[in-house]
């Protein structure tokens, strides 16, 4: 009887697990922007520590509606765009912001791994999660070509 | 003397046959492929296009201007790699092509046809099918898109591309277009004074019609049937929009129309019918909804945060669900002079108005925006009751949110 009870606390547990939850591509909407999330290549998501999971079609997206409303994710992932549909921790990752980049909100911004030879490339466009942020907060507005 | 004038008569002949000349490419013709006939052609050069199956992907065309006319629709079959025809010239033309199998990526935009840094063109009456992206307009000008159908299955692939396409251009015309079953109808992104008229734009996964950072457009006459969403309107100002057909665009967050950062703009003479939520509202200022009509609505209008000074008059509410949902207050935003189909007050002095205010926002679609899964509630008698008694003293609703002078009769515009 009592593994049972064991066993049913552990299903409450994971039940309520902070993983992310995988973005339904032209079905769930952005949170911040609600347009529906189409584009593998630029798409973000961010998981509370209550584990509330908000998905976004676009990375300026998400650091938007984080600086806006203030919040720190313990959890947030960006998109791959080297291999569009996996998603990489935002620690892992190098932003590249260059005109040629037609990310979904205008940002012109796209992540990449951090081993990969785009972010190793020397050049003023590759930022880092913290330093992507204080520019989106210097810029204070919506894109930054806006 | 005379000599030298036969000379001249020569020349002028042989400059004007030589800017005239016509190139013929077929199967059987000298000419077999389009690249080849682009190669050899001049500005000004009219290339005829037979028909028949054309095995051609990256077509260039350079500093050329042409006219590509194809005969019976000849068909160019990119075999799923990359872009069909891509263009950057000025004073060009193509016309009666139908272009198939366009490549998809993640990150690469591969389009039916490509037009990039060029002005004064016409891309018209063309068929794309199975295209990734359909016509892709970059820093260009001038140029009218009309008469293309183009479609494509968006919803059973992984990527998807948008219909017409334009970037960082103005002056454009899009008009007349089909465009079934791609990501967005049509696109605008650093869009401006260009007008969309006449298009239908139906069965896409996202938009019919997309406007980011656009300003100063017209979207007029056009039809958007069970898209994802109608039209989306985003961090645009003076947008005008006329004479469009909303209809049935079902789902849990399916908007007719979505308006995010617009301002200044006005709806004028539209149509919107069976949809989830007609119009959405966040952050709009200063928009003038004027004799517009609302059918059969999940909502018809649900304002959101931070909309102000936006005028509601003389449009026909009929049938929705609810009429206006409501957050926060009243925000210097006016109805005024509307039809309202759930007004159930009279007229004794008989001039048409109502004698009493109507109130538009309903308790329960105040309680429905909070938890939206009361809306298991509608139409129930206890939710009759809530209304009325918020009708009678609004506690929970904006007290000053109401039509003074609801119309008794529809209006007819």
């Amino acid at each position: 009887m009592k593994k049972i009870i064991y066993l049913f606390l552990l299903g409450l547990l994971t039940a309520c697990s902070n993983e992310p939850q995988p973005i339904d591509y032209g079905n769930d909407n952005c949170d911040f922007c609600e347009m529906t999330i189409v584009s593998k290549a630029y798409a973000a998501q961010a998981v509370s520590e209550k584990g509330k999971q908000y998905k976004y079609d676009a990375i300026e997206c998400m650091v938007n509606d984080q600086l806006q409303h203030n919040y720190d994710m313990p959890i947030n992932l960006v998109a791959n765009f080297e291999q569009p549909g996996t998603m990489i921790n935002v620690k892992n990752a190098g932003f590249v912001i260059n005109d040629s980049i037609k990310s979904p909100m205008g940002g012109n911004l796209a992540a990449f791994k951090k081993e990969s030879d785009v972010v190793n490339k020397e050049s003023e466009d590759i930022f880092n999660w913290q330093e992507l942020k204080t520019i989106f907060l210097e810029n204070d507005s919506l894109t930054t070509s806006y | 003397m005379l000599r030298s004038f036969f000379l001249f008569l020569f020349l002028a002949f042989a400059s004007v046959t030589s800017r005239a000349q016509e190139i013929e490419v077929c199967k059987t013709c000298e000419v077999k492929t389009i690249q080849a006939a682009v190669d050899m052609a001049e500005d000004g050069d009219i290339l005829r296009i037979k028909s028949g199956t054309y095995k051609e992907h990256d077509i260039s065309i350079i500093d050329k201007s042409l006219t590509i006319i194809g005969e019976d629709f000849p068909v160019i079959d990119a075999e799923m790699k990359g872009t069909a025809l891509s263009i950057r010239a000025e004073n060009f033309s193509i016309e009666g092509l139908k272009i198939i199998n366009v490549g998809r990526s993640h990150t690469n935009d591969f389009a039916g046809i490509l037009v990039s840094n060029s002005k004064n063109f016409e891309v018209k009456n063309n068929r794309l099918d199975q295209v990734f992206f359909g016509i892709l307009l970059e820093r260009a000008s001038e140029g009218i898109v009309s008469g293309n159908i183009i479609t494509s299955d968006a919803k059973s692939q992984s990527t998807s591309g948008n219909g017409v396409h334009i970037w960082k251009s103005e002056k454009i015309t899009v008009k007349n277009n089909e465009v079934i079953g791609l990501r967005d109808g049509i696109y605008l992104e650093f869009v401006n004074n260009s007008e969309i008229i006449d298009n239908l734009c139906k069965d896409n996964l996202r938009y019919g019609l997309h406007f980011m950072f656009s300003d100063h457009d017209l979207y007029k006459g056009n039809i958007f049937e069970n898209n994802g969403a109608g039209v989306a309107v985003m961090y645009s100002k003076f947008i005008d929009m006329q004479d469009n057909q909303f209809r049935k665009n079902w789902g849990s967050a399916s908007y007719g129309l979505l308006l995010k950062e617009i301002n200044d703009s006005e709806l004028k003479n539209n149509i919107f019918e069976d949809n989830t939520i007609a119009i959405s509202a966040d952050n709009t200022n200063r928009i003038n909804y004027i004799e517009n009509d609302f059918r059969n609505n999940g909502y018809a209008i649900r304002i959101r945060g931070a909309v102000y000074d936006n005028n509601f008059k003389r449009n026909n509410f009929l049938y929705n669900s609810f009429d206006v949902a409501y957050t926060g207050r009243l925000n210097n935003n006016k109805f005024s002079n509307n039809y309202w189909s759930g007004y159930s007050g009279y007229d004794l002095d008989k001039d048409g108005v109502g004698d009493v205010p109507f109130r538009p926002v309903t308790l329960f679609s105040y309680l429905v925006n909070k938890t939206p899964e009361a809306i298991v509630l509608l139409r129930s008698t206890f939710i009759d009751l809530l209304d009325f008694s918020e009708k009678v003293s609004p506690i929970f609703t904006p007290a000053d949110l109401m039509d003074d002078q609801p119309q008794m009769k529809r209006i007819s515009w």
